[in-house]
Order: structure tokens, then C-alpha cells, then sequence
């Protein structure tokens, strides 16, 4: 039996194993009623969330091992976006508190369906065999689809759950029947190295052919690329804000995680085809994304259409195939996730003050509430690529990244579309603090004054300021970020070979 | 002359796929929703008959119990709670729209169709192992598939207290921070028009 445990290699999942206790952890304290499940639950969650970070951060000077024969893979690569996911449902975590109790919501629910996403979302950023794959795409779908119909006497939030089970559904149906040709392509195996060899032995057949339109299909939903975005809006305005969160970092983490292994890797002697789709998809993304996006009024659909646009940046990383272009779209990921949760928080606590996320009712906010102004000008400005910011630093490596792989295309569609998006982000900020006092709107004329002392305040205010600090100073200190995103792509021998190969052709 | 059993299993073949495929375009196409979910059960049974003809008795059992037991049996209980005696309005421009998913659907299966055949499949697999089959999978996952099979645990007991979150009438629905009933909703409340603030 010694040998069996050995080659399992279990500890390679010890951080998903430290969720998976907290949230028993929170199922059990939710049995002792709301009271308590609301003062308990928190604490577990930090601990749970925080042991798993640890553990994440000792992985990572560890080399790459496979684990349960070849289903999992700690690669850096994997290990950085398990770490980018686990964050984001921290952070999200921190601001849901306020809000979940004042919906009137169970908490101790709530925090362990979040955790079983990100024990889904964690697991598909290392898993190495389509069983594996699919099993935790769909942990981390099917927790998505209840937290966005969490608040269940709210129409808009059922229409939502409804809309993203039926697309979802769809998606993972396609999914599978990519996943079934690729098994017959390989001659009946499920494992993506054995896959990956019988592909390049067949050369480009209708039948693999099928197989990756099929695949990136799914992986276009997950990362909602145009046209493949249909969902998106509807879904992140009607799930609640904190679950919004979620699934704009940690849920598109995990899918461009699960775009690297299986299109970098699997599909390798595809890439010229693939990256052409995936230009295409880009382009559609990062053009329709930032367009529609100004002609929005409600801010939870803004943040929605400006992460399309987003994950369209992220995919020129993509197509590159080179080690900046892998390192840029692993930085821009872990910028991402600060600048947008930053942004979120102020959005959250705005609502809970307010009761409304319309762009108009922020107007004259800088005299009411400097805190949400100023964290939210700056998570704004950092998300549309304003220097000193984080995101200039990270998207300006993108574009640098690009532009040396000769995406021209690629590059001068972001840089238009990037213009774009500060029209849009600088005319909130315009609406907070350029209108007088006499043209605030009738919400901020009854504004409360600024209290924290509720449960679940402080928390929301800790991860707002740490969110806009680590933006606006993490532009300045960027270079542990640099040397990290950097190291990532060096201590993963799926992305080495991709580049050592360097067969990547200019498509743009 | 094939022997008998070749051509037994030629014509079991054919009735079942005949019956998967008529029952297929029956659910689809039938108003009568009712109708429309027993044929659901006629093609899970079929497909269960296939995978029986394949050799692989546990699959076929599997389907039947969870297909036809608990999926299907599910699907009528929700057809009866509902009950809705009206037809659904005519939306409009549905004809446009039949003709349109008509065409996307030919197609796709013109597509399938052209990369099966096109495909030098690897026949015939390898040999069924019939009754050994679910000792096969018993050592699979306990060995190589340990990891979805225990991730699924979590998924299914996920989708349990989801099930029951959105399905139960909550007692509770107070703020907890501060003592006020609350409706369970989106904070962001939908704003009402000028008209109706001010009677």
C-alpha cells in the first residue's frame, strides 16, 4: 500500500484538500443556526483559504510532479493560477459578508458553495486528463449557476441562474463531444500527453479538426469571447455583486488555465489554427466589449461588457505562443484580479449604502464618501491602462509582447479599443467628482453618513483598501510581480517546449 | 448467407436506432409536452438496448436506472406539478426561426456526418470484456480516475445544498447585522419610474 500512496502523490492537492475542510467546516457550524453560522463561518473560510495560500506558496519552489497518475499536474503554471483563483474567492469572500446578511441570505451556504467553485476552478488549473477536466469544469459551472440564482426572491437573479444554466448546459454538452472525439482520436485514452502525441501524429484531420472547434468553443464561453458572450451581461447583472466578482476573475482564470493546457498544449500541431480563431475572437472581443460598454447605465453591466474587453487583452497573450507573451497574460491575470475586485468592492459598498448601481446615481459621490471615490478612480483608471497603475504596467507588457510576435493586428486593435475603454471609465469618474454640489443626484443628496460598525463592514473596507493600495502602488513596485509571472512560465515544461519549439507563425 | 446471429443483431440494430431517432424527432417536434417526455423514456430505453448490444451490461443498467429511473420519471413529476393547461402565445417571428435552426441543425449534421465517414475509424476497439466490465471500472476508479471520482463527490453533495437552498421556504429572512426584514433579494433594487414614487 506504501507504493500506492506514493504514486498517488496526494499532497499535490493538499491546498484544494485545505478548502475542501473549511467548507465542511462551514456546512457543520451552519447546522448550529444562522446566529453562529454568521460569526463562525468567516473565520473558517479565512483559515481554509490562507492554509491553502501557504501551501500554493510552497508548491511553487517545488518541481513539477504529477499526481493520481497523471490526472493532476503542479506545474508553476498551474500553480500560479490556482493562486489567482484562490485570491479572487478570498477577496470575494471579504466583501460578500455585508451583503449576503443584508439580502437575508444563509451565509454558511453561501461560503461553502463559493468554496466548492474554487475547489472546482483550482483543480481545472492543474488537471492533465479530460475526465478530470470535466468533472471540475463542471463543480465550478454548477456552483456558479446557484450563486447566481442565490437571491432566490429576486426575479433578475433566477432569470440569471436560468440563463447561465441553459448556456452553460450547452457548452459543457459541446464540451463533451469534443471530449469523445479527441478519446477516439487518441485511440482511447483520456490523458492530454497521450492525446496531444496522437494528435501530432495525425497531422490535421476533419475529425481532430472537429475536436478543436469543439473545445475552444467551451473555452470561449468560460472566458465569455465574443461571440460566445451572450450570457455574460444578463447573468452579471442579475447574480449578486460579490458572486459578479467571482466569476470575472476566478471563473476566467480557471478558463484561460484550461485554455493553456488544452490549445498550448494538446492542440499544439493546431497552432496555427487555433491562433487564428483566437485573433479572431480577440479582435471580436476586445472591439464589441468596449463599445458596448459606453452606452451602459447600470454599472454591475459596464464592469460586464469591460471584462469581455479585458479578456479579450488577455487573449493576445495568448496568441503570441512566446515566453513574454505567456508571462504577460499570467500578469495581467493576478493585475486583474486586484484592480477589478477593487473595483467591485467600491461598487458593493456603494449598493449597500444606496441600493442602486446605476452609473448616474454616483454622481457628486466625492463629497460624500472620499473612500469609495478615491478607490474606485483609481481601480477604474488602473483597469482602463492610465500609467502610474498597475494595469498600465501589466497591459503595456501585453501589448509589448504582441507587438514583438509581429500581432500587429492584434495590438493596434487594443490600443484603439483601450482609448475607448478610458472614455468610458474616465466618464464615471467625471460623474463622481467633477458634478457641483447642487447636481448630485437625489440618492447621494439622502446619502447615509459613512458607518462601519455592522458585521461584515470592516472586512469589505480591509479588502477595498488592500485591493486599491496593491493597484496603485503595485504599478511603482511591479518588479516581484514581473519576476513572478516570469518564473511561472520558466518552471512549467508544458510552456518550455511550446517554446522551444517556437514553430509560432505571425497571424495577425 | 450471414449466420443467424449476425443478422439478429442487424435487425436488433435497426430497430433500436430507428426507435432512438423517431423518438428523438418526437420530442423535439411534438406540442404535447407530455407525449414529448415519454418519448424521452422510449429513446433512453433504446440507447440503453444499444449500449447492451455493445457488450457493456453495467452502462445499460446504469442508463435505465439513472436515465429512465430518476431523470425521466423526474421530468414527469415536474410536468404534472405544473400542469398549465394554456398554450403558449405564438412569438413572433417563430416560422423565420424554425427555418433558420432547421438549417443550422442540417448542417451540423451534414458536418458529423462528413467527419465520420471521413475518419479511418480504429475498428474494431478493443475486445468487450462483458460481466468483467465493473470490476474494470471498480480498479479504475480507485486508481488512475481516483480524482474526478472523489471531485465528483463534492459536486454532487454541491448541487444537493444548492437544490435545497433554492428550493426551501426560508424561515429566516431578517438582517442579521441589524435586525430588519428583509425580502432576499438583489440589494440593487430595481428603480421604479418618477410616475410611481409620487402619488
Amino acid at each position: 500500500m506504501e507504493s500506492l500512496a506514493q504514486s498517488l502523490n496526494a499532497g499535490a492537492i493538499a491546498p484544494e484538500a485545505a478548502i475542501l475542510i473549511a467548507l465542511l467546516a462551514c456546512l457543520l457550524a451552519d447546522l448550529a443556526g444562522e446566529r453562529t453560522a454568521a460569526r463562525l463561518v468567516p473565520p473558517f473560510c479565512y483559515v481554509g483559504l490562507g492554509t491553502s495560500l501557504v501551501l500554493l506558496a510552497l508548491q511553487w519552489s517545488e518541481p513539477t510532479a504529477d499526481a493520481f497518475f497523471s490526472s493532476f499536474i503542479t506545474d508553476n503554471l498551474g500553480v500560479a493560477f490556482r493562486a489567482v483563483v484562490a485570491t479572487s474567492t478570498l477577496l470575494s469572500l471579504l466583501i460578500s459578508w455585508r451583503y449576503v446578511e443584508r439580502a437575508g441570505t444563509p451565509v454558511g451556504e453561501y461560503a461553502a458553495i463559493l468554496m466548492a467553485a474554487t475547489v472546482g476552478a483550482m483543480l481545472l488549473c492543474g488537471a492533465t486528463d479530460l475526465v478530470s477536466i470535466f468533472v471540475a469544469l463542471e463543480t465550478l459551472s454548477v456552483s456558479s449557476y446557484l450563486l447566481s440564482g442565490y437571491m432566490k426572491r429576486d426575479a433578475r437573479s433566477s432569470e440569471a441562474a436560468l440563463k447561465y444554466l441553459l448556456v452553460g448546459s450547452a457548452a459543457a454538452a459541446v464540451f463533451l463531444y469534443g471530449t469523445s472525439l479527441l478519446y477516439g482520436v487518441s485511440g482511447g485514452s483520456t490523458n492530454l500527453d497521450a492525446i496531444t502525441i496522437s494528435l501530432q501524429g495525425a497531422g490535421v484531420t476533419p475529425l481532430s479538426a472537429l475536436a478543436l472547434v469543439f473545445v475552444l468553443a467551451t473555452v470561449a464561453f468560460k472566458i465569455s469571447a465574443v461571440p460566445f458572450h451572450q450570457w455574460t451581461p444578463d447573468v452579471y447583472e442579475g447574480s449578486p455583486t460579490p458572486v459578479v466578482a467571482f466569476l470575472s476573475v476566478g471563473s476566467k482564470a480557471a478558463g484561460f488555465a484550461l485554455a493553456l493546457r488544452l490549445l498550448v498544449g494538446c492542440f499544439e500541431s493546431f497552432q496555427t489554427q487555433w491562433q487564428l480563431l483566437f485573433t479572431v475572437l480577440a479582435v471580436l472581443s476586445m472591439t464589441l466589449g468596449n463599445v458596448v460598454a459606453l452606452a451602459q447605465t447600470s454599472m454591475k453591466r459596464m464592469l460586464a461588457y469591460s471584462s469581455i474587453g479585458q479578456a479579450g487583452f488577455v487573449m493576445i497573450g495568448l496568441v503570441c505562443g512566446t515566453e513574454e507573451g505567456f508571462a504577460a497574460m499570467v500578469l495581467y491575470m493576478a493585475a486583474y484580479l486586484f484592480m477589478n475586485l477593487g473595483a467591485f468592492a467600491c461598487v458593493i459598498l456603494f449598493s449597500l449604502r444606496t441600493g442602486s448601481d446605476r452609473i448616474s446615481d454616483y454622481a457628486g459621490l466625492y463629497q460624500k464618501d472620499p473612500l469609495i471615490t478615491l478607490g474606485l478612480s483609481l481601480c477604474l483608471l488602473s483597469l482602463g491602462g492610465i500609467p502610474p497603475m498597475l494595469g498600465f504596467f501589466s497591459k503595456i507588457y501585453l501589448f509589448f509582447a504582441g507587438w514583438a510576435d509581429g500581432q500587429y493586428l492584434l495590438v493596434v486593435v487594443g490600443l484603439v479599443t483601450s482609448v475607448v475603454s478610458i472614455y468610458y471609465y474616465i466618464s464615471v469618474i467625471k460623474m463622481m467628482v467633477v458634478k457641483e454640489p447642487q447636481e448630485a443626484s437625489d440618492v447621494i443628496k439622502d446619502y447615509p453618513a459613512p458607518t462601519w460598525n455592522l458585521p461584515g463592514l470592516q472586512p469589505l473596507r480591509a479588502a477595498l483598501v488592500f485591493c486599491v493600495a496593491v493597484t496603485a502602488i503595485g504599478g511603482v513596485l511591479s518588479n516581484p510581480l514581473f519576476t513572478w509571472a516570469n518564473a511561472a512560465v520558466e518552471g512549467t515544461p508544458l510552456l518550455q517546449q511550446v517554446i522551444s519549439n517556437g514553430g509560432h507563425l505571425p497571424t495577425g | 448467407m450471414p449466420p443467424l446471429a449476425e443478422i439478429t443483431q442487424l435487425i436488433v440494430f435497426g430497430v433500436l436506432a430507428l426507435a432512438v431517432v423517431v423518438g428523438a424527432l418526437g420530442v423535439v417536434m411534438l406540442p404535447n409536452i407530455v407525449y414529448a417526455a415519454f418519448l424521452l423514456g422510449g429513446v433512453f430505453l433504446s440507447v440503453a438496448g444499444l449500449y447492451l448490444m455493445l457488450n457493456a451490461s453495467f452502462i445499460a443498467a446504469a442508463q435505465i436506472l439513472i436515465y429512465v429511473g430518476a431523470v425521466n420519471v423526474l421530468i414527469l413529476f415536474a410536468i404534472m406539478l405544473v400542469n398549465k393547461k394554456e398554450a403558449m402565445g405564438a412569438s413572433p417571428g417563430v416560422g423565420l426561426r424554425r427555418v433558420l435552426s432547421t438549417g443550422v441543425c442540417i448542417g451540423l449534421f451534414a458536418l458529423l456526418l462528413r467527419v465520420a465517414f471521413s475518419t479511418p475509424w480504429a475498428t474494431p476497439g478493443p475486445a468487450a470484456i462483458g460481466e468483467d466490465a465493473v470490476i474494470r471500472l471498480g480498479e479504475h476508479f480507485f486508481s488512475d480516475y481516483l480524482l474526478p471520482f472523489e471531485l465528483a463527490s463534492v459536486l454532487l453533495l454541491m448541487a444537493m445544498i444548492g437544490a435545497i437552498v433554492l428550493a426551501r421556504r426560508d424561515v429566516l429572512a431578517t438582517d442579521i447585522g441589524t435586525g430588519e426584514s428583509v425580502d432576499q433579494g438583489l440589494i440593487e433594487k430595481a428603480r421604479t419610474p418618477l410616475l410611481m414614487e409620487k402619488p
